[in-house]
């Protein structure tokens, strides 16, 4: 801890090298994140709610179908409560993240983890699963999760004020909605391998295109839910199996065999 | 004035479901292995589930086949390739790009 007199903003240089780690490893989803938050900005203008809370909400719910949703459903004239509803039921996804990153936050000091639960979304939460194995150390981890989450909420809420500032700037017909599932499948692709995975993907799949019908977008929660169900009994392979199957280099592997 | 007691509800809501498994699975208790296993496929299955909804459904109707499929068709193979997000970030956007350009 000699470095503590080369600290900036009281925070010293190895937070800060493992909060820039953090941003690194989302950064390819922020271009993603700024044009949903563009895409709010611009609806909450076109749906005329003040610019003011339009902002609030981005920084406050910090999930943006939600916050879609739920501007579709004050123009649409519904209930307050329905909105309200609607919105939570969306983001009872945020659960799962939330109970897979418990062990994962398990280490850090109470405020840590009421903190990083506020920046949470499903982008930051994924890629903090990922690479979680690779920071043994709490301290350093919770900066790298920091680091993952903390500026990618900043840039999803520079986006909304950029939308509602801007109005709709996009043309349709750049569809820009297919950054959604781009953004998802970059996420999901390259980290897949191992059989219980698959197959978890195989029946999520499966269930929330069974499930289009359903309301409030059941469909997705669903499929997730009973993707890791089913996934969870399919038995793992030994992991030499694994790394004899694949003898490209594994990003996790030098980890594994270190800690092991 | 609704709209901000809506997202208000909605941000309290939201934040209590963010910090529901963090407080009730955290702390140091160790976690039956079958629930271990469970957490580990948390990321795949979601994300896959967005997915399916966001590419392949438009509301609850099927989406109609074209640059969507294709691109995302492209993404996936370079994601498989390289294994890495930004190529396959920025293999889609070129992919859908060109498709959408060739008038699809």
């Amino acid at each position: 801890m000699s470095t503590r007199e080369r600290t900036f903003l009281r925070i010293g240089p190895q937070q800060w090298a493992d909060t820039w780690a953090g941003i690194r490893a989302v950064a390819p989803l922020m271009p993603g994140a700024v044009l949903f938050g563009l895409a709010f900005g611009a609806l909450v203008r076109v749906a005329g709610i003040n610019a003011w809370v339009g902002n609030y909400a981005s920084v406050t719910v910090v999930a943006g179908a939600s916050q879609i949703a739920m501007v579709e459903q004050l123009r649409a004239g519904a209930p307050a409560a329905i909105a309200v509803l609607t919105a939570l039921v969306i983001n009872a996804r945020l659960a799962l993240y939330s109970a897979a990153l418990a062990p994962v936050f398990s280490a850090f000091p109470r405020r840590w983890r009421l903190g990083l639960a506020h920046v949470m979304t499903d982008q930051s939460a994924v890629v903090s699963l990922q690479h979680a194995e690779r920071w043994p150390d709490p301290v350093r981890r919770r900066w790298f999760i920091w680091g993952a989450s903390g500026p990618f909420v900043a840039v999803w809420a520079m986006g909304t004020a950029a939308g509602i500032a801007l109005g709709p700037v996009i043309p349709d017909s750049w569809q820009i909605g297919f950054i959604v599932p781009l953004m998802f499948l970059a996420v999901l692709v390259p980290g897949l391998r191992d059989s219980p995975a698959l197959v978890a993907v195989a029946v999520s799949v499966a269930v929330v295109l069974l499930g289009r019908d359903l309301p409030y977008g059941l469909n997705v929660l669903g499929g997730a839910l009973a993707g890791i169900t089913a996934g969870a009994m399919v038995p793992r392979r030994a992991r030499t199996d694994d790394a004899a199957a694949e003898p490209a280099a594994r990003p996790a592997l030098e980890d594994e065999q270190g800690a092991s | 004035m609704t709209a901000f007691l809506v997202f208000t509800a909605a941000a309290v809501g939201t934040y209590l479901i963010r910090l529901s498994g963090v407080a009730l699975l955290g702390g140091d208790r160790e976690l039956p292995p079958g629930v271990t296993r469970a957490l580990a496929l948390v990321g795949p299955a979601a994300m896959a589930a967005i997915v399916a909804n966001a590419l392949l459904l438009d509301g609850t109707e099927w989406r109609g086949f074209g640059a969507w499929h294709l691109a995302a068709v492209v993404a996936t193979g370079v994601a498989l390739w390289k294994r890495s997000m930004g190529v396959t970030v920025a293999a889609g956007v070129v992919a859908f790009g060109a498709l959408l350009l060739a008038g699809l």
